[in-house]
């Protein structure tokens, strides 16, 4: 791709400032304990619904979560970090994947079936979030985004780790990256947003919100892209292909020998 | 004279006659139609390789119709929406257009790919089928080293093709193979700029010599040597089994024509279907998913084919020691790949030319041989054998180690470890189990041609002992012996081979007529005079 | 070979004559060959019994569905709509139709032929007798004495000046015959050693845009190119580098551990390391965030971050080269000047 630099004014900066300025306001009035209407799911009754909500999740927190997190969502030593500003969009990413809660300590929490459902997780989010702000994952459709875009920018920052067909990779030491297979638009935005565990963040000003929908809807386009060459054996590459050509084809056209030599 | 009527069942007499009036040819045609070739499962293992290549310079024409082999930047405007608009290479666009635009070319793209790995994967276990059975011996040495290069041939025809498209895979690859040429000493970067024409990745030229090398110089050279590893095989005639009235000095089977033929082509069709199956249906190296190749792009798990792997896993395995030389004020440097990626195959290739002429010096054999051997019989050979394949799995699998610890949650510097001290450790076990298991089966034929066939019957002895009785396989001569020699060839070591019970029901859904009796018996005879004959 | 031999055993021989069948003159040629057919007999002892009415029925029925699956393929071929379109949909098994077709119409020929040699044709045991070893010992002397009568003739022994003449004359036209491979040659070595990085330049994304310190986030790395052009582009394969915002505590150690090489290349919590791995040149790029671990995904070599990228495991010796980084008075990230140290992976004259 040929791309002059751009010099002076660079398109982005505008849309950067505003969101640098946008964040400092939110960050002041969060810091200053205040509750305001920006939470998801905004209508006119907007603070007496979340404050429900919220209530509702801590409830949920102070029965599953608070052992490890601690009271107030300080962290316990040891046992689970503090979760104060880490935002409602880390909080349903880890939730929604049932990465937590956790059974027990492990080099790397991997997704099981969650323990909360979605209304749930949104409730701990919100509880969560009222205690000391943080990253959220916006509203609507995810997918609003340039496929082709997304996939320049899939293969630049994502592929790495999950590989050219997001089927996740290894990582050192027995970590790894996980599947894409089974995210979904939010579970994908929040990952990217937060950057849970080993995974770097990629915050609005690495990727700004377009572009993670760029990328969100390359990685769901191709995943519902069936695949046009057949079986694609995991789509890993040539370690299966391999495989493939040893245990199908090898084995198949040695029965064939076998048929052929054989007695009639 | 007369012109005759035209009379089409005369005509394939006229033209024989013609052929043969200007080319004195009936001779040697007939000589051809009657070679025999001898018939035995393993020795079509080679077959499969020749015909994949037969396919694969079928479908590599079509494709070289449809492929440019350029680096120029283009933005791709073809069928497939999530690549539309960015800009690659040209090589690139057309390997994608060939996939998406091109009627029927993404199955015939599949099809050349699955040919490549199943040609490379039927070398491999047809020379794993002449090293076992001493095909290599006098006088076939030269044809040994023919087929050997072949496999080296094959490599590099594979690693080009799979360079060309210009993917994110191909990309990485060829970088890799940079890092190797630059690690040679004294040279590498001198060949590294002559290859890429620049530092990596130079442009056109590297293209240029891909192209040239993928569709003429080195098919070009395969099929030159694979028309000498069948003239060789033609002229020195098959090896075969031993067996009854097989000898050093005569080859048992069929005539080439029509049995032997028909076998064979109905084989190539097999092996076309089956890769024709292969490619529809089972997708292989999706480069639509990989994108263009950039510099800073790549995904994990990045392999090379299966018969390259074994070099990437060699690499991953290599400690991280770098020679530093320092001469004249200034410092030199031998990297790590140079170990496992130069000096590894070279040795390989060296090793493997050389072997029969070793084996013979070793093993103070120097005659001529017809007659296979089992495995079993030369237990030091099989042993070599399994150690030669046992590290050659350990460093395939550690090409794909990062593959194996993602999907079975192992850790990644484990698989590393456990490649290392694999590659150490498992060659010399593998060698000890295959050398004792070699010699255990040779004990056991050694035993039933003594003592004869075990028959499930217990006996009592008077003294209140249980023996076993055993059916000696030969009648006892003068002096009562029933023990036979050892032949170095299968051996009947249940009843029913030796016709004490009768065989099962032939036929899967109806039984299979049996033919009469006295005809079988009548060719069993016959069967059994050869023998005696011959031997 | 044999048929002087053969010739000289055998009585003689009329093709003619009228009491021979054909088999006797298949038999002859053979023998005349040197292959005695041993064994020959008819596959039925019973021509046209049921069995073999079987098996002409399964090898009819086999070519039977090669025409169906042929036509098949060429119905599909030529109607089953194939233009690439996402999601799931018949055009997607257009494929896999064509190669289904194709595959069976190819494997039945191949099972009809096959059952045909097999199960139709006579059984038969032939033995050919082998030739092997050397030539007669007549014929080798006789070969040896014309080769030697060749050299003889050109009488390049007795004339010492014509030997060293040739061999003179003709050395150098084999190293000229391979001369035009010299156009391959290049010599532009001290391109390893440098990078499109120097003072002054700045970073970029790959879309073009330039970088500034609140692009990346803690935690957060991106690839960053130089700002020039065609700075993103495989023309400069060995610039793309890693930019990495570090927490607060990571950044503390980065800068404690760093070498003297490597001082004053670190701004901030930021720090940039060459993304082509020096072990092979694969982009090093799977960053972990907690760890503070890069990871090469070509050959496993992990890189510390936080000092100095020394690597700590898998097959490469060297650290990743730093790129020092600066602000500039617009806010932008710039390099005060290229890589210390060659990137890449290794080679022989690399100082």
């Amino acid at each position: 791709m040929t791309a002059a630099p751009v010099d002076r004014r660079p398109r982005r900066t505008l849309r950067q400032k505003l969101g640098t300025g946008a964040r400092l306001v939110a960050a002041l009035v969060l810091a200053g304990g205040v509750y305001t209407a920006f939470a998801p799911s905004s209508h006119a009754e907007d603070t007496k619904q979340l404050s429900v909500a919220a209530q509702k999740g801590q409830q949920l927190y102070n029965t599953s979560c608070i052992s490890c997190h601690g009271k107030n969502a300080e962290g316990v030593q040891d046992r689970g970090p503090s979760l104060v500003g880490v935002g409602s969009a880390a909080v349903e990413f880890q939730v929604t994947t049932g990465r937590m809660p956790m059974s027990r300590q492990e080099a790397q929490a991997s997704r099981k079936t969650p323990h909360f459902d979605d209304t749930q997780a949104k409730q701990l989010g919100a509880y969560i979030e009222s205690l000391g702000g943080g990253p959220q994952i916006p509203d609507g459709d995810l997918r609003k985004g340039d496929v082709a875009a997304g996939g320049e920018l899939y293969r630049v920052n994502c592929s790495s780790c999950h590989g050219f067909s997001a089927g996740g990779g290894a990582l050192s030491s027995g970590k790894y990256a996980p599947s894409l297979h089974p995210s979904t638009d939010r579970q994908i935005y929040a990952a990217m947003l937060t950057g849970p565990q080993n995974m770097p963040v990629f915050g609005d000003n690495e990727l700004t919100p377009q572009e993670k929908m760029d990328i969100i809807s390359y990685v769901q386009n191709m995943k519902s892209d069936q695949s046009p060459g057949g079986w694609d054996i995991g789509a890993i590459g040539p370690t299966t292909e391999g495989l493939a050509i040893f245990l199908i084809g090898i084995t198949a056209l040695l029965f064939a020998t076998l048929w052929i030599a054989g007695k009639s | 004279m007369k012109r005759p009527k035209f009379d089409p069942k005369q005509a394939p007499g006229a033209v024989a006659d013609w052929a043969d009036q200007r080319l004195a040819g009936a001779s040697p045609l007939r000589k051809l139609f009657n070679k025999v070739f001898p018939d035995h499962w393993s020795f079509m293992l080679g077959e499969i390789a020749l015909y994949s290549f037969i396919i694969l310079l079928l479908t590599g024409t079509f494709l070289a119709f449809f492929f440019t082999p350029s680096s120029a930047e283009v933005v791709y405007h073809g069928s497939y929406v999530p690549l539309r608009g960015i800009s690659m290479s040209q090589a690139y666009a057309s390997a994608l257009n060939i996939s998406f635009d091109v009627r029927g070319g993404l199955v015939l793209r599949q099809i050349h790919h699955w040919s490549a790995l199943l040609f490379m994967a039927a070398i491999v276990v047809h020379m794993l089928r002449i090293f076992f059975t001493g095909a290599f011996r006098r006088p076939r040495e030269m044809n040994w080293m023919v087929g050997f290069l072949l496999f080296w041939l094959g490599f590099l025809e594979g690693f080009a093709g799979y360079s060309l498209p210009d993917d994110a895979l191909s990309g990485t690859g060829l970088r890799i193979a940079d890092a190797i040429m630059l690690s040679i000493p004294v040279i590498g970067t001198w060949v590294s700029f002559a290859i890429f024409g620049g530092e990596f990745p130079g442009g056109d030229r590297i293209f240029s010599l891909l192209y040239i090398g993928h569709v003429f110089l080195i098919p070009g050279i395969i099929l030159g040597l694979i028309a000498l590893h069948l003239a060789l095989l033609v002229k020195q005639k098959h090896t075969q089994w031993p067996g009854p009235g097989r000898t050093e000095h005569n080859v048992v089977g069929h005539r080439m024509f029509p049995g032997f033929a028909a076998k064979g082509g109905g084989f190539f069709m097999i092996v076309f279907g089956v890769l024709a199956l292969f490619g529809g249906l089972i997708q292989i190296n999706p480069i639509w998913l990989f994108g263009p190749y950039k510099a800073a792009v790549v995904s994990s798990a990045s392999q090379p084919d299966w018969y390259v792997m074994f070099l990437d896993g060699s690499t991953r395995l290599m400690p991280p020691w770098e020679i530093r030389i320092h001469l004249f004020n200034h410092g030199y440097t031998v990297p790590p790949i140079f170990w496992p990626t130069v000096v590894l195959p070279g040795v390989l290739v060296t090793l493997g030319l050389l072997y029969p002429f070793l084996e013979q010096r070793f093993m103070r054999d120097r005659a001529h041989h017809n007659l296979l051997q089992r495995p079993r019989d030369v237990p030091t050979r099989t042993g070599l054998g399994a150690m030669a394949v046992t590290f050659f799995v350990v460093l395939t699998l550690s090409g794909g180690n990062d593959v194996i610890a993602d999907k079975f949650d192992i850790s990644l510097n484990a698989m590393t470890w456990a490649g290392r001290i694999g590659l150490l450790v498992l060659p010399p076990l593998a060698y000890y189990l295959a050398y004792r298991i070699a010699l255990g089966l040779q004990q056991h034929d050694r035993e039933v041609l003594a003592h004869g066939v075990e028959t499930g019957i217990i006996k009592r002895l008077p003294n209140g002992a249980f023996v076993e009785v055993h059916q000696p396989l030969a009648a006892p001569d003068e002096h009562g012996h029933t023990e036979l020699p050892y032949r170095g060839w299968v051996v009947p070591k249940k009843m029913n081979r030796i016709g004490a019970i009768g065989p099962a029901i032939k036929g899967f859904f109806v039984p299979v007529e049996q033919p009469e009796e006295p005809r079988e018996v009548e060719a069993e005879e016959q069967r059994e005079e050869i023998t005696s004959g011959r031997r | 070979m044999s048929e002087t031999e053969t010739d000289r055993d055998a009585p003689e021989f009329d093709p003619d004559d009228p009491k021979l069948t054909r088999f006797d003159l298949v038999r002859e040629g053979a023998r005349r060959d040197g292959v005695e057919i041993v064994h020959y007999q008819p596959r039925f002892t019973r021509p046209g019994s049921k069995e073999e009415k079987r098996v002409v029925r399964f090898v009819a029925l086999c070519f039977a569905i090669v025409g169906l699956a042929a036509l098949a393929f060429i119905v599909a071929y030529v109607a089953w709509p194939w233009h690439y379109k996402p999601g799931s949909n018949l055009n997607k098994f257009y494929t896999p139709v064509l190669g289904l077709t194709l595959g069976l119409a190819l494997l039945f020929i191949g099972i009809a032929i096959i059952t045909w040699a097999k199960k139709l044709l006579p059984e038969e045991v032939s033995v050919e007798r082998r030739h092997d070893g050397a030539s007669p010992d007549v014929e080798r002397k006789l070969t040896a004495a014309t080769a030697m009568s060749m050299v003889d003739e050109l009488g390049i022994q007795r004339r010492p000046l014509l030997k060293g003449a040739v061999a003179l004359g003709l050395a150098p036209v084999g190293v000229a015959a391979i001369m035009p491979l010299g156009g391959l040659i290049k010599d532009h070595k001290s391109d390893l050693l440098t990078t499109a990085w120097k003072k002054g330049v700045r970073l970029m994304h790959d879309d073009g845009t330039l970088v500034r310190p609140e692009d990346v986030s803690a935690g957060g790395q991106i690839t960053v190119f130089p700002a020039i052009r065609d700075g993103n582009t495989n023309k400069y394969a060995d610039s793309p580098t890693l930019l990495i915002h570090l927490r607060d505590s990571d950044a503390k150690r980065a800068l404690s551990n760093a070498l003297p090489i490597n001082k004053g290349a670190q701004w901030n919590n930021y720090l940039a390391y060459s993304k082509i791995c020096t072990h092979a040149g694969c982009p090093a790029s799977l960053y972990e965030q907690q760890t503070n671990r890069l990871l090469c995904p070509c050959h496993q070599s992990q890189f510390d971050i936080t000092n100095n990228a020394r690597p700590i495991f898998g097959p490469a010796t060297r650290r990743l080269p730093q790129l020092p980084i600066t602000v500039d008075s617009d806010g932008y990230f710039v390099a005060t000047s290229d890589y210390k140290v060659p990137i890449g992976p290794g080679f022989w004259e690399r100082p």
